[in-house]
């Protein structure tokens, strides 16, 4: 096994260095570009409420006193991390409780800065790098002492990778980036106007209750370390295969610590690991494990018609959950998504749509065992003259929402699997936006949208914080801004 | 299941190359850029943002494709073309669109008797910058029925110059809004 490892990276390294046609060599430019986009957004979401802190962090000092709300007295309150207030709905007492609604105006602003490496060896091999600069680190400043707090727009890296390309051979990448399946590659994905419409800016606006803001896009498959082959394309053909080892990005393990828990990336077995289905808010921390991903893409045109056909395939294993008896026991499925899509485009119309069926949970987590896989349907529209460019899209998608097993450890330590009732319907998530954008100049362009998300599971209540059963939740998104990508 | 896996990933770049004369390498602005589509708009893969080390070739291309690459001109053809204008008032001796040289013959102004004037024009370069464009001015005087060299004042090779250039500034102007 390790013999035929070692000799196919051989061959591969030896095709791939092998002085092709004799060309200049260029030395490498180093080149700056990006985006700053700048919006107003109205938003009209369900739940969109301030209830009670559910723990934010606070310190002797009491800098973030001020930020939470000022505790109260009630008879009957559970709240683990201040007692006398209340989280829920079921502890508010007669169901009056701490709510009050919040804003529906807001600006967004967002910008990346991108540095780019590109050069030519003499045997004709382009080499470069690619370096993201975001922004956009923190969903809100987190403040951890009084003096002490990290921007919202704190500067992080959205990609950054090496890649290595003959014309022959077709291309590398490595490091942090997308995968032929996760956005380099598809097809039938139409997001060319406003913002991208469903798949667009919306998320800026809402806020995560009800939990109306996460689509399962192309690109939220994630940029995790991975490295990538993309073919050349030959007779109109291309194809990508990639492979990670871990769903988590940059340098070091990615184990803080010398515990073998959640947030270290490389344990294959940790305790409480049936939480990390879906990663957690922020860090790109969730059981996947080896990832692969594969496509085959077909472009052409056919009677002035331009089209573009992919298919491709992701799965990855999963971590298993250690018990404090120290035994491992397997309780995810395998991700396996099939995706298929297809776009035409002529006088300025593209049309185009993306089906997505496979084990998976709404934003790419691994399922459970014994929960029922995702189908996704997509479908989008444009139309460019001149300057201006509109179009819609949308997406419809069955998903196992509570999921159908609730695991757990009992009085013994050991792992329980027990039926959850609440598991028994499918979510429905569904959503469209509809969008269009001026160009006032070569990469800036003003934008206009607007968008629909809803979230339905029959029988289960998606806003615990407000008395009653709220099984259907909506956000609508109205935006009006400009971007500029220099 | 793994050993199949692997061989088929070290098959791929095995199989990309059976392709042939029907093989092209596909550029990086042909892949999806998923930061949620944002950055979309601009050029991609290499010739993305502005260069801030090295030289820009695809800007380098670029001008020499818009200043007429095709017409058979091996120089700015903005420059050529304000250059011939500029001393169009000359008659002509010599032009060489390949060497970016133009050579009058000597000329007098109708309003200063016993002084003629010959200039030479180079066009140095493809690109339309202000140091791609060099005149020399020469000057003779009568003097007792002989043509003797006499000086030019200083400012006037750069003074033509400025009329070259401010001329290519027009020309491009015109057809860049065409």
């Amino acid at each position: 096994m390790r013999k035929i490892l070692l000799g196919t990276t051989a061959v591969v390294g030896a095709a791939l260095l092998a002085p092709a046609v004799a060309e200049a060599q260029e030395a490498p430019t180093v080149r700056i570009g990006g985006f700053f986009r700048a919006y107003y957004g109205n938003t009209q979401q369900s739940g969109r409420n301030s209830t009670v802190p559910s723990g934010l962090a606070t310190n002797t000092s009491g800098a973030t006193a001020n930020l939470a709300q000022s505790p109260f007295s009630i008879a009957g309150t559970t709240n683990p991390t201040n007692p006398s207030v209340p989280t829920t709905e079921s502890n508010v007492g007669t169901g009056t409780g701490q709510v009050a609604r919040l804003s529906k105006n807001d600006f967004s602003t967002d910008a990346e800065v991108h540095v780019f490496v590109n050069g030519k060896t003499a045997n004709g091999l382009s080499y470069g790098a690619v370096v993201e600069i975001a922004f956009n680190q923190q969903e809100g400043r987190n403040i951890v002492q009084q003096r002490a707090s990290t921007g919202k727009t704190t500067a992080s890296i959205d990609e950054m990778y090496a890649f290595i390309a003959s014309p022959m051979w077709g291309q590398i990448r490595f490091g942090d980036e997308d995968g032929p399946v996760g956005g380099l590659m598809n097809s039938g994905v139409i997001t060319n106007f406003g913002t991208g419409g469903i798949y667009g800016d919306r998320e800026s606006f809402v806020t995560r209750q009800a939990n109306v803001r996460t689509t399962t896009s192309p690109g939220s498959l994630g940029d995790n370390t991975k490295i990538i082959y993309l073919s050349p394309q030959f007779f109109g053909f291309d194809f990508g295969a990639s492979f990670a080892f871990n769903y988590n990005e940059g340098e070091d393990t990615g184990c803080p610590s010398n515990q073998s828990s959640g947030w270290c990336d490389t344990s294959y077995a940790f305790t409480g690991a049936a939480n990390f289905g879906i990663a957690a808010a922020g860090p790109n921390q969730s059981v996947r494990r080896n990832e692969y991903q594969g496509a085959v893409r077909w472009r052409g045109s056919l009677a002035g018609v331009g089209l573009s056909v992919t298919g491709g395939y992701v799965g990855s294993g999963a971590a298993k959950e250690l018990s404090p008896l120290n035994v491992q026991r397997s309780v995810f499925q395998p991700l396996g998504v099939w995706q298929v899509g297809a776009q035409a485009s002529a006088y300025g119309f593209t049309v185009g749509a993306q089906y997505e069926h496979g084990a998976s949970n709404f934003f790419w987590g691994n399922l459970q065992k014994g929960d029922r896989p995702m189908d996704q349907f997509f479908a989008g529209a444009s139309y460019t003259v001149g300057p201006f460019t509109v179009g819609g899209n949308y997406l419809i998608q069955t998903v196992e929402g509570a999921s159908r097993t609730t695991f757990g450890y009992n009085a013994a330590g050991a792992l329980t699997a027990t039926n959850n009732a609440a598991g028994a319907a499918m979510m429905r998530r569904l959503g469209y936006g509809i969008g269009a954008n001026y160009r006032l100049a070569p990469g800036l362009d003003i934008v206009a949208e607007y968008s629909s998300y809803t979230v339905a599971e029959r029988g289960r209540d998606l806003d615990p914080s407000n008395p009653g059963v709220q099984d259907r939740n909506t956000a609508k998104v109205f935006i009006l801004g400009t971007r500029l990508a220099f | 299941m793994k050993p199949a896996l692997l061989a088929f990933v070290a098959a791929l770049p095995l199989l990309a190359a059976c392709g042939g004369e029907n093989q092209r390498l596909v550029g990086n602005d042909e892949y999806g850029d998923w930061r949620q589509g944002r950055a979309r708009n601009r050029p991609q893969g290499a010739s993305a943002g502005i260069v801030v080390f090295g030289v820009d070739k695809d800007r380098e291309a670029r001008e020499a494709a818009a200043s007429g690459g095709g017409s058979g001109l091996s120089v700015n053809a903005y420059l050529w073309r304000a250059t011939l204008d500029t001393l169009s008032f000359m008659p002509l001796a010599s032009a060489d669109p390949f060497g970016g040289t133009i050579i009058t013959d000597w000329y007098s102004p109708p309003s200063a008797n016993g002084e003629r004037f010959r200039a030479q024009a180079y066009v140095l370069g493809r690109q339309l910058r202000s140091d791609g464009v060099r005149v020399q001015v020469f000057r003779q005087t009568l003097d007792h029925g002989q043509w003797v060299d006499s000086p030019v004042s200083v400012s006037t090779n750069s003074d033509l110059e400025d009329k070259v250039l401010a001329r290519a500034r027009e020309l491009r102007s015109q057809s860049a809004s065409r």
